[in-house]
């Protein structure tokens, strides 16, 4: 790796001073370990790291509403500890399930969840959960504070809509004991490869009809995506094949995947038809 | 602060101050300025687990971790697992069962099999795989090494690391 300058600030308002000049070698990092393979590989070259582990306060820790409606997780929990957490087991178990397919132990004993999103890998694993489970960001800056789906955060291919200086806080999880969810990585090379394509789906279920869900691509796209046209074709029906037909049709017509590495366009839309289907199939037992 | 900084933490149960430069990988400076060789770079990406360490008692990719970073901590390598006179019921496991071949990868699947059994003391075979996802053998010497988990599962569970005599003639 060349040169930088590394900042471990103690207060939010000294990283905000830090990352104020809007440099774009001037970058925040949560847990670093996918900016270090930036670093390494020099597609990135920081000037200065600021590094938010001693900022505290709201960036650190898993807390539930004194309501119970809502799980804030701290920008700056690391995967292991959610995954660990008895309380995101209990109201968020898909999330703990998508963990486990995650990366291995020593990166998520250091990955941070903030960091994370702020990546804005289109491959990675987390970030459609967190869509489907409709949850937001809280977003904070110099001049104030703001608070977004997580599906308004990417703008593209490790682009997000955040404007220099702002750092995500929280993500903020409302929780929903009515819905159930779950994570599908599909890999098309070794088991443990990046993902072909992701699909997570939430869904609010009575027997096999479905009152609400959503679904959400990742990773064969340049940012995950929901599958509006998908969701509308199985919203308000029985979970039977030929909902689920159309459904996997309209999910297939309404994103442009296309070929890379990890299977040509035709093979992963083949994918998608059938891992959205047994990703709902799973969410009823069946 | 492009320059070097002098950082003080424990390692291997030992005080100690080294000046490391902000881009320094945790890995290169317990190679290189501290002369440990057990941890080890090999595929620099997280993903082979030969150069895991316990920082703060986790174990970490020393390879994507800033040597500045553990200021403070609390830093344990392969060579701060036992105490000098008897090695560790995994390391000795390990040897018993022949758990390896050309040993490179060995120390950090140690490091790793030790918080797997920290965390599961008694292990299913699926629970031994899926910890050690992220540790490669290229001589795929993972039927023994999965075996010389579980021995030194049983070891731990017994108190203490029985000599090799007294296990064969039990």
């Amino acid at each position: 790796m060349l040169g930088f300058e590394l900042s471990e600030p103690a207060t939010l308002d000294e990283a905000f001073d830090l990352l104020a000049d809007g440099d774009p070698g001037v970058r925040p990092m949560g847990g670093g370990t996918a900016l270090m393979l930036m670093m390494k590989a020099q597609i990135f070259k920081p000037e200065r790291l600021v590094s938010l582990r001693n900022v505290g306060g709201c960036f650190d820790g898993l807390r539930i509403d004194a309501d119970r409606s809502h799980i804030r997780i701290g920008g700056m929990t690391t995967f292991a500890e959610i995954e660990c957490s008895p309380m995101v087991l209990q109201h968020l178990p898909a999330v703990v399930r998508t963990m486990k397919t995650l990366a291995n132990i020593r990166v998520r004993h250091v990955a941070s969840v903030g960091g994370n999103l702020a990546h804005a890998d289109p491959h990675l694993d987390l970030p459609p959960v967190w869509m489907t489970h409709a949850a937001s960001i809280r977003i904070v800056s110099k001049t104030g504070e703001r608070v977004i789906p997580v599906e308004d955060l990417f703008a593209g291919y490790y682009e997000t809509t955040l404007e220099g200086g702002e750092l995500i806080a929280e993500v903020i999880v409302p929780v929903r004991p009515e819905w159930t969810s779950t994570y599908v990585k599909v890999t098309t090379r070794s088991a443990h490869d990046w993902p072909a394509l992701g699909i997570a789906v939430s869904a609010n279920l009575q027997g096999r009809r479905v009152n609400d869900l959503r679904l959400v691509l990742s990773a064969a796209l340049d940012r995950p995506t929901r599958l509006v046209a998908a969701e509308n074709e199985l919203r308000g029906s029985d979970l039977d094949e030929a909902a689920l037909k159309r459904a996997g049709e309209a999910a297939v017509a309404e994103v442009d995947i296309h070929s890379d590495s990890r299977g040509s366009a035709a093979y992963k839309q083949h994918l998608l038809r059938v891992h959205l289907s047994r990703a709902m199939h799973s969410l009823v037992g069946v | 602060m492009t320059d070097a900084r002098t950082i003080r933490f424990t390692l291997n149960g030992a005080p100690v101050s080294v000046s490391v430069m902000p881009h320094e990988t945790l890995i290169e400076m317990l190679s290189l300025r501290l002369e440990l060789k057990g941890a080890r770079e090999s595929c620099g990406q997280g993903l082979c687990g030969c150069c895991t360490v316990y920082v703060n008692g986790k174990s970490v990719s020393s390879c994507l971790y800033l040597a500045q970073l553990v200021d403070g901590a609390n830093v344990v390598t392969i060579e701060g697992i036992n105490d000098g006179a008897r090695l560790d019921p995994v390391q000795e496991a390990f040897i018993e069962v022949g758990a390896f071949q050309c040993g490179f990868c060995t120390p950090g699947f140690i490091m790793m099999a030790r918080e797997l059994l920290d965390v599961h003391p008694n292990p299913t075979d699926d629970e031994i795989r899926h910890y050690l996802i992220g540790n490669l053998c290229r001589c795929s010497a993972y039927p023994e090494i999965v075996e010389a988990v579980k021995l030194a599962a049983r070891r731990r569970a017994a108190g203490t690391a029985p000599a090799l005599a007294q296990e064969l003639s039990a």
